[in-house]
């Protein structure tokens, strides 16, 4: 089972600003504002599924639904699961 | 009918004040007939090709809604479909001409006239929104619309010659026009327009008489290293005013009919490296390969080295090809690829080594060596044979004379282009802060003089630096 909403949350959160080294705040954009590139998202990506022990299938995401906190938190309950 | 003609204009004076009188309801009517007369304005022939590649779409979308396992399946129909339709128009003649050069001759009783056939404008354009579209379906970012909304949606004519290339989660929603008409839709709309015309006739026609004449003719080998230099800089800009020009008549037009379209460039010669570049120019072209080529490809290796650089090199190169079927955009994808692997190696040095990262030095390496990479990589996209791309190389990195043999319009016109390039952030910076000042209510100096004076400016500019026709640089992509 997936980990609650406010823990994605803040993993989430927790996983941009380290990425960043700056502290993102809610609805900070990052893919859109430039702040990170497609490159990055793929880190970020590694970081929330180690974060959350979780696996985030990549096949159908772009690097716009990690744009800020809210959409990473959308897509991992939208296509995170377990490993098995 | 060009963006930049009068009958253009007037056109699109008629259909922006038609649509405005028009109830919600009708203006959808009005805009696809505006559509379809603008594009059988260029070629009549071809006005059914945007409506196949609707048909295309919809037919797969509506098997992918279906669902089960046949959804991936029509989503590799209909993208090979529409990869196909591009190759039989775009890359048809450039493959049987470099297979004739190895003496396989296919057609064997025709001469090669018979296989060359008309190239349908904005093709590119709107086969990429339809790959785009049903990658989008596939993925339930968008719902099926009609046929007829795809048609509009393919057809939408301030955008169909060369883009912007726009998803269909950002346009379709804005094609139902029930906007309410608000006087800043009109001068936003005016000011890109004119400004639009101004970087057209003005800065890249203007440039462009030298630099044909510089890659056009004979004389391109006995260039001096200065000369070189200066011809690939002044294609640089032209190519870039031309291109942003035309983004700019696309957004203005879009714009007096309450129409957001993305914005294309964000001052790319300001790029502090090759990646930043991709960043700042042609970006919805950038967003469709990252989201549908690059970022797929290197999720599935998790952003490993190798396949990051061979992806590199493979996407830039189709990124060539894209634009054009001959070597010469072949080379210019791949010299980009090849940049972008080097700034990418070094991104991973630079982790290990963080002295890199915050060298001033370094920086001004890396902007310098973008900008120069960025001019040697415009000669095999301008010049019309692989020749004239070696002999302007060889001036410009092996052959080394400092003559100059073109009148010295040509260099100052030049340098003050560059000039205009490095402060144009800052002009644009003030004119959106005296307009955020002079806010939304009431008169003020900058509504009532300012504007329309500008405007009037920039309307005779271009009416002074009027060719008569002249093609935008994109739209033979």
């Amino acid at each position: 089972m997936l980990p609650d909403t406010a823990t994605i949350q803040e993993a989430a959160r927790a996983a941009a600003s380290e990425l960043t080294g700056k502290n993102i705040k809610e609805g900070q954009k990052l893919v859109t504002s430039g702040l990170i590139d497609s490159l990055a998202v793929l880190k970020l990506i590694s970081l929330l599924e180690k974060k959350l022990r979780i696996v985030i299938p990549p096949e159908t995401l772009q690097p716009e639904d990690f744009d800020d906190v809210a959409l990473m938190v959308e897509t991992i309950e939208r296509v995170g699961r377990t490993p098995r | 009918m060009t963006f930049n003609s009068l009958t253009y204009l007037g056109f699109l004076f008629a259909v922006v004040a038609t649509f405005w009188a028009l109830p919600v309801i009708a203006r959808r009517a009005l805009v696809m007939l505006a559509s379809i007369v603008f594009y059988a304005s260029w070629d009549v022939r071809f006005v059914w090709l945007p409506v196949v590649v609707a048909g295309v779409v919809f037919m797969c979308g509506k098997g992918m809604q279906a669902g089960g396992r046949n959804a991936k399946r029509w989503m590799w129909i209909g993208s090979s479909s529409l990869l196909v339709l591009l190759a039989v128009f775009k890359y048809r003649a450039f493959v049987l001409e470099n297979l004739a050069r190895l003496g396989i001759q296919p057609w064997h009783s025709g001469s090669w006239s018979v296989v060359t056939i008309a190239f349908p404008l904005g093709i590119s354009f709107y086969t990429f929104e339809a790959i785009g579209y049903l990658i989008d379906v596939r993925q339930g970012r968008v719902k099926m619309p009609g046929f007829v909304d795809l048609c509009l949606f393919f057809l939408f004519w301030p955008n169909i010659l060369s883009g912007p290339i726009v998803r269909a989660r950002e346009l379709m929603p804005q094609l139902g026009f029930a906007r309410k008409f608000e006087p800043r839709l009109a001068f936003e709309g005016v000011d890109r327009i004119v400004w639009g015309l101004v970087q057209k006739n003005v800065i890249a026609n203007v440039l462009g008489t030298w630099v044909d004449r510089g890659f056009g003719g004979p004389p391109v080998a006995s260039h001096s290293t200065l000369d070189s230099w200066f011809l690939a800089i002044a294609f640089g800009l032209q190519i870039y005013f031309d291109f942003a020009g035309y983004t700019n008549l696309a957004i203005g037009a879009a714009r007096l009919i309450g129409v957001e379209l993305p914005e294309n460039f964000r001052h790319p010669y300001h790029a502090s490296n090759p990646a930043d570049f991709w960043n700042r120019w042609h970006m919805t072209l950038s967003r469709w390969i990252r989201d549908y080529l690059f970022f797929p490809i290197n999720a599935r290796w998790k952003g490993a080295p190798g396949p990051l650089y061979a992806s590199l090199i493979g996407v830039m190169a189709l990124v060539g090809l894209w634009h054009g079927a001959g070597w010469g955009f072949l080379i210019w994808g791949t010299m980009h690829g090849v940049y972008l692997v080097t700034y990418r190696a070094y991104e991973g040095l630079a982790v290990e080594r963080p002295a890199l990262k915050s060298s001033r030095l370094v920086a001004a390496f890396w902007r310098i060596a973008t900008l120069a990479g960025l001019a040697a990589a415009w000669v095999p996209f301008r010049a019309a044979a692989l020749a004239k791309t070696f002999s302007v190389w060889s001036a410009m990195f092996f052959r080394f004379t400092w003559r100059a043999e073109y009148n010295a319009l040509f260099y100052t016109v030049t340098l003050l282009v560059i000039l205009f390039c490095v402060i144009e952030p800052l002009v644009m910076g003030i004119l959106r802060e005296v307009e955020e000042q002079a806010g939304e209510g009431g008169p003020s100096m900058f509504r009532i003089v300012f504007r329309p004076v500008a405007h009037l400016l920039g309307f005779t500019l271009f009416l002074v630096f009027d060719q008569g026709y002249s093609q935008f640089i994109y739209s033979q992509f």
